[in-house]
């Protein structure tokens, strides 16, 4: 009985997660180790720790504006129609502002990457120790 | 029971000693005693095993690492998730620490960790004990998101009309400005949805614990703490959301996986102090 509910057909179930989840899951959450032991912490570097801080910028601003105007409207824009609420095709198609931020996060966390998307996340870099949950919060 | 004490094929070492040093990665607080599936893989090094450091009635999940090389690649990441979800999988109450806590060696886990800790670890992990986190993740469909967003905001439609006539350069500030409005939108939106993911699955959970979404994310987030017994009631729940939103937004289970967005509540030591 608990089995046959597990896979609905709506719901999305994946076996194991994908890294962005990961990432999501473990980077700023879990017990801070500094918070019991202090004086035999070893400090090692973390590399991805400032990955996943996407912030606001006219960057972002851009690409929404990018992917607003590729959108594939009719002249008019008038409600209700047939196009705007069927589903299937807008999935698979080029990458969006969105989900172009979880890319990038993904990339960061793989490897240690040079400057070359400095663009898009001018916040990322390693640092030792880095707080990202309070780092975000001044951002925003 | 027997699989408790796991062969030291590589023994924790002390850290200290000059050419090749060691140090000791901690994933978590467990009940002491409990079993360590043989398939778990360390940071850094999948063929070191993880081990249980005891002290009383609690213990903790550790592996040996090298002391001087960074951690964080993905295959860390997910080595790091991996034993907790295992763990979690296998109904075993675990605390989680934040990825990277690493101590000098063994000792220290049990003097400076455990020991000083061990009520405090003991009465969470009875707290935990008999559930699991499952984390609800939504994504908008981003077209269908910009498509509705468009339709109900007739300033918006018409600001990306004007666009079309300017050339780039002319056009720059009104795209900053269209794209900074579709992003308030978006939130707006983002909000409004995650309040109904809250309702509709909190009734099901011990406990919720909503993410705080980045301004440039592409969905939003809740993880809830089920109790074992609810777990039926719970996924039909989400399939029932799932259903409400299909085409609008993509809804993803992950679950049953280790509490992280719970321990630190539970344990009751201040979270994050900078």
């Amino acid at each position: 009985m608990a089995t046959a509910t597990r896979a609905g057909p709506y719901l999305d179930r994946p076996t194991s997660s994908s890294l962005a989840d990961v990432i999501d899951l473990i980077l700023d959450k879990g017990l801070v180790i500094d918070a019991y032991v202090r004086v035999s912490l070893i400090g090692l570097e973390l590399l991805t720790i400032d990955a996943r801080v996407v912030v606001a910028s006219v960057d972002t601003y851009l690409r929404f504006a990018e992917a607003v105007n590729r959108l594939d409207l009719t002249a008019d824009g008038s409600r209700g129609l047939p196009e705007l609420v069927q589903d299937g095709g807008a999935e698979h198609r080029s990458k969006g502002a969105l989900e172009g931020a979880e890319e990038n996060v993904t990339d960061a966390a793989g490897s240690r990457r040079g400057d070359a998307e400095d663009e898009e996340q001018p916040e990322e870099r390693p640092r030792r120790r880095a707080r990202p949950a309070a780092r975000r919060r001044e951002q925003e | 029971m027997a699989a408790q004490h796991r062969t030291r094929a590589a023994p924790i070492a002390t850290g200290n000693g000059g050419v090749d040093p060691q140090a000791c990665y901690v994933y978590g607080i467990v009940p002491a005693g409990t079993p360590l599936p043989d398939r778990l893989q360390g940071v850094t090094d999948p063929s070191v095993p993880v081990e249980l450091v005891g002290r009383g009635r609690v213990a903790a999940v550790v592996s040996t690492v090298p002391a001087d090389r960074p951690l964080g690649t993905a295959a860390d990441l997910r080595a790091h998730a991996d034993v907790l979800d295992t763990l979690a999988a296998a109904r075993n109450a675990v605390l989680p620490m934040r990825f990277g806590a690493v101590l000098r060696d063994t000792e220290t886990v049990t003097e400076d960790l455990l020991d000083p800790y061990e009520e405090e670890f003991h009465d969470a992990l009875q707290e935990i004990e008999g559930h699991a986190q499952f984390t609800v993740r939504c994504d908008y469909r981003e077209d269908e998101l910009l498509r509705e967003i468009l339709v109900d905001r007739e300033d918006i439609a018409r600001l990306r009309d004007d666009i079309a006539a300017l050339s780039e350069e002319a056009g720059r500030y009104h795209r900053i400005r269209l794209g900074e409005l579709v992003a308030g939108e978006v939130a707006a939106r983002r909000d409004e949805d995650a309040a109904v993911l809250a309702d509709c699955l909190a009734p099901h959970a011990a406990a919720i614990a909503p993410a705080e979404p980045g301004v440039a994310e592409q969905g939003f987030s809740a993880a809830f703490l089920v109790r074992d017994g609810a777990r039926t009631e719970f996924e039909q729940a989400a399939e029932g959301l799932a259903r409400r939103w299909a085409g609008r937004l993509r809804v993803r289970l992950l679950g049953p996986i280790a509490p992280y967005d719970f321990a630190a509540r539970i344990a009751g030591t201040a979270e994050g102090d900078g």
